[in-house]
């Protein structure tokens, strides 16, 4: 019984079809809590396959960079309203996003992010900061519906949802900035 | 000479015992004012319970709903704030090497403005023009100045906060790689929650209700209120709660000859309770119209999932229990029972404390689901759940840490007399709470609601029949008020008569083969973090909905 093996039973709840209907039909679950728990399934499920695998992700993804490029492509193509849409009406694209969510993005996070130095991680969580801004200002105050399958009132709602956690980041980057963890550690 | 040398002794005991006497007198004044107001919040109890059992006619000028505003107000407000902070601070000062000066200029600072505070709220309530029982409750609105003293108090609190971290933060930043004590752990966990909890209510009191009362604005958004309402109403529940446990995990496994049981266990529920707390302040609301099936769904795990640490609690405590006694000698599947210390009242009233929590935690696991919840949301049941927490659980506990703490910041010793009447308190108390709290959960279960002084409407068959019920309730109520009254007693006594002595402040150590605790656990930056993301997945879709789809406003209401 290894992290892995919880991920990969992580991965099967949420792709059964009463969770995955249930956590589709409200935007901001769907985006904030399925989308990001498919991720870290598949973070859990890479510590498999980094063992099995250890050649192939040193030859690929040595300093880490290309693995975080990856992880921000799949991540940006699924913030992109029309994409939302669509995994909600073609099965394929639904089926697309199981499987890249955790085992292209996912995988790739894992893989990638003790490899990248202070200054990358410090990057990606500005650009997701800035980009979790200003999807908000999107979503809230957007004067169309953006997505067919969602009312607007849902849009409003995970708006709010992409600043409160935009503010998590900033706190978590103040914290960053302000302390110097080795004067404590 | 004499005397100098006499000083440099004093000093040095006073060192070895990690005593500072600057931070006593602190301590000793928050624990006073939280043992007056048990005293005098204590004796509005039992006139509220005389005369909801129809023993007792209240006078005009002083009905039922003022008496219950107040009772509620000194209890829930003043004797666990000041009772939490007092303890917290202790902790602090002694296992951080003594409160800074500057640390102990906020908590002063911050105790006159609660007393201020807690004044300017009084008033109201005496003149009968804030009987709203809860304090920030809209529709029910009462006089500004009520909520301009609540005001002050939340103020006085943040500055204890403030001051509690910047304590910790300069000890850790002189002790690199430690990790805090733990009871200090407990104390920044706490903190943490009361910081951010009372944000909530701050946004209510300040940006809702202050411009409602004034007559600024002329409806405010009910659902939008009370939701704020409840994520610190919970949580400052919980704070209670947490404040209790860290003397279980902490003070009870000394006092029983034992070691601590898993350090990092300990750790893990504290970042468990701080993380996952404000997000249940929604199941207060389950009835509540204007939330959908699938918010409130969400939130049976919500609440349920502070249950868990609970769990994890109940597990530890037990075993600390069975491991000590039976290296005492205890024998068989239940014999070791024996070999508990049941003559002192330091373990007697936390163990009893314990006990109750079983059923109480019970009763909330149940109310938590939509369908119980509707048998008894709006009955006597609720009151009893809330006393068997608050009034069993915690209040003992704190009865029990009382004990040790008094003597201790007054330089002085629990002698066997004190203790046999804290033996004699805590049983009085138990009897007295089974009493009331029962015949509460039980009247509630048949109908009778809560909020409402006497009566039989119209001598209604079915009203009549909780009459027994009542007058078990006011029995349990007179039990509670002798307890009051020994306890208020046996704590002044240690404060100010008893003889002088140096008592510890006790503190278990780790089992001896304890694996080493992660660092992580520390990094209270990441756990803030995670907690506002978790409330903000809790908040978020309701809010919105609040906002957004508005229903209509409320003018402020005086229903008494």
């Amino acid at each position: 019984m290894n992290q892995s093996f919880y991920g990969l039973l992580l991965w099967i709840f949420l792709v059964a079809p009463p969770v995955a209907n249930f956590m589709e039909s409200v935007m901001v679950i769907h985006m904030h809590m399925q989308m990001p728990m498919l991720v870290i399934s598949g973070m859990l499920m890479a510590r498999f396959f980094q063992k099995r695998f250890s050649g192939f992700f040193e030859k690929w993804n040595s300093n880490g960079v290309p693995g975080i490029t990856l992880f921000v492509v799949i991540m940006i193509y699924w913030m992109l309203p029309r994409t939302m849409d669509e995994a909600l009406t073609t099965p394929l694209v639904e089926g697309f996003k199981f499987i890249s969510l955790p085992f292209l993005a996912g995988f790739s996070l894992r893989d990638s992010w003790k490899k990248l130095n202070p200054f990358g991680k410090n990057s990606i969580i500005v650009s997701f900061t800035v980009l979790f801004l200003g999807l908000g200002w999107l979503y809230i105050w957007s004067p169309v519906q953006l997505c067919n399958n969602y009312l607007v009132i849902q849009q409003v709602t995970l708006g709010w949802g992409f600043l409160t956690t935009a503010i998590g980041m900033v706190v978590y980057l103040g914290y960053n900035f302000f302390i110097d963890p080795s004067a404590y550690e | 000479m004499e005397a100098d040398l006499k000083a440099g002794f004093k000093d040095k005991t006073n060192k070895m015992l990690g005593y500072h006497p600057e931070d006593a007198k602190l301590s000793k004044s928050y624990i006073a004012v939280a043992f007056m107001a048990l005293l005098v919040g204590g004796f509005l109890g039992l006139i509220q319970g005389l005369n909801r059992a129809g023993l007792l006619e209240l006078p005009t000028w002083f009905n039922y709903y003022q008496v219950l505003t107040a009772h509620g107000l000194l209890l829930i407000l003043v004797l666990t704030a000041f009772f939490t902070i007092g303890y917290f601070y202790a902790a602090l000062s002694h296992n951080l090497g003594g409160i800074l000066p500057k640390v102990r200029r906020l908590a002063w600072t911050g105790f006159y403005v609660k007393l201020v505070g807690f004044v300017l709220a009084v008033i109201p309530i005496l003149m009968n023009e804030a009987s709203v029982m809860y304090t920030f409750y809209p529709p029910m609105a009462a006089h500004p100045v009520f909520y301009i003293g609540l005001a002050l108090i939340v103020v006085g609190v943040w500055l204890c906060c403030i001051g509690a971290f910047i304590q910790v933060a300069n000890w850790r930043k002189n002790h690199k790689g430690q990790h805090v004590p733990i009871l200090s752990y407990f104390a920044t966990g706490v903190f943490v929650l009361l910081f951010f909890a009372l944000m909530f209510v701050a946004v209510e009191v300040l940006f809702m209700i202050i411009p409602w009362v004034f007559g600024w604005v002329d409806t405010i958004n009910v659902m939008v209120a009370r939701t704020l309402f409840w994520a610190f109403g919970h949580t400052l529940v919980n704070i209670w709660y947490l404040t209790a446990v860290s003397a279980w995990y902490v003070v009870v496994p000394k006092i029983i000859g034992g070691k601590r049981w898993s350090d990092l266990l300990t750790r893990v529920v504290v970042i468990a309770l701080v993380i996952m707390n404000i997000t249940g302040g929604f199941h207060h609301q389950i009835i509540d119209p204007g939330i959908n099936a699938v918010v409130k769904f969400m939130h049976v795990f919500m609440s349920l999932a502070i249950g868990f640490p609970s769990l994890m609690t109940a597990f530890a405590l037990f075993a600390v229990f069975e491991r000590t006694a039976r290296r005492k000698g205890g024998k068989g599947l239940i014999g070791w029972w024996k070999k508990m210390p049941w003559g002192d009242v330091r373990f007697l009233a936390p163990f009893i404390a314990m006990l109750s929590f079983i059923p109480a935690g019970a009763g909330g696991i149940a109310q938590s689901t939509n369908q119980l919840d509707q048998v008894v949301h709006n009955t006597m049941w609720i009151v009893g759940h809330f006393h068997l927490t608050l009034g069993m659980s915690v209040v003992m506990t704190f009865f029990g840490i009382s004990y040790w703490l008094v003597p201790f910041i007054s330089n002085r010793v629990l002698t066997p007399q004190i203790n046999r009447l804290g033996v004699i308190q805590t049983w009085i108390w138990t009897v007295g709470m089974i009493f009331m709290a029962g015949a509460m959960h039980y009247v509630g279960l048949l109908g009778s609601p809560r909020r409402t002084s006497y009566t039989t409407y119209g001598d209604h068959a079915t009203a009549l029949g909780w009459d027994p019920y009542l007058m078990c309730l006011a029995v349990g109520g007179t039990l509670l008020i002798i307890g009051v009254i020994l306890q208020v007693y046996a704590v002044f006594n240690l404060m100010f008569f008893a003889p002088k002595g140096e008592t510890e402040f006790p503190i278990a150590e780790e089992e001896d083969n304890a694996t080493k605790t992660p660092y992580i656990t520390e990094r209270w930056g990441i756990w803030i973090v995670v907690m506002i993301i978790v409330v903000a997945m809790a908040y978020v879709i309701p809010l919105t909905e609040f906002i957004v789809n508005a229903p209509p406003g409320s003018p402020p209401f005086k229903t008494w």
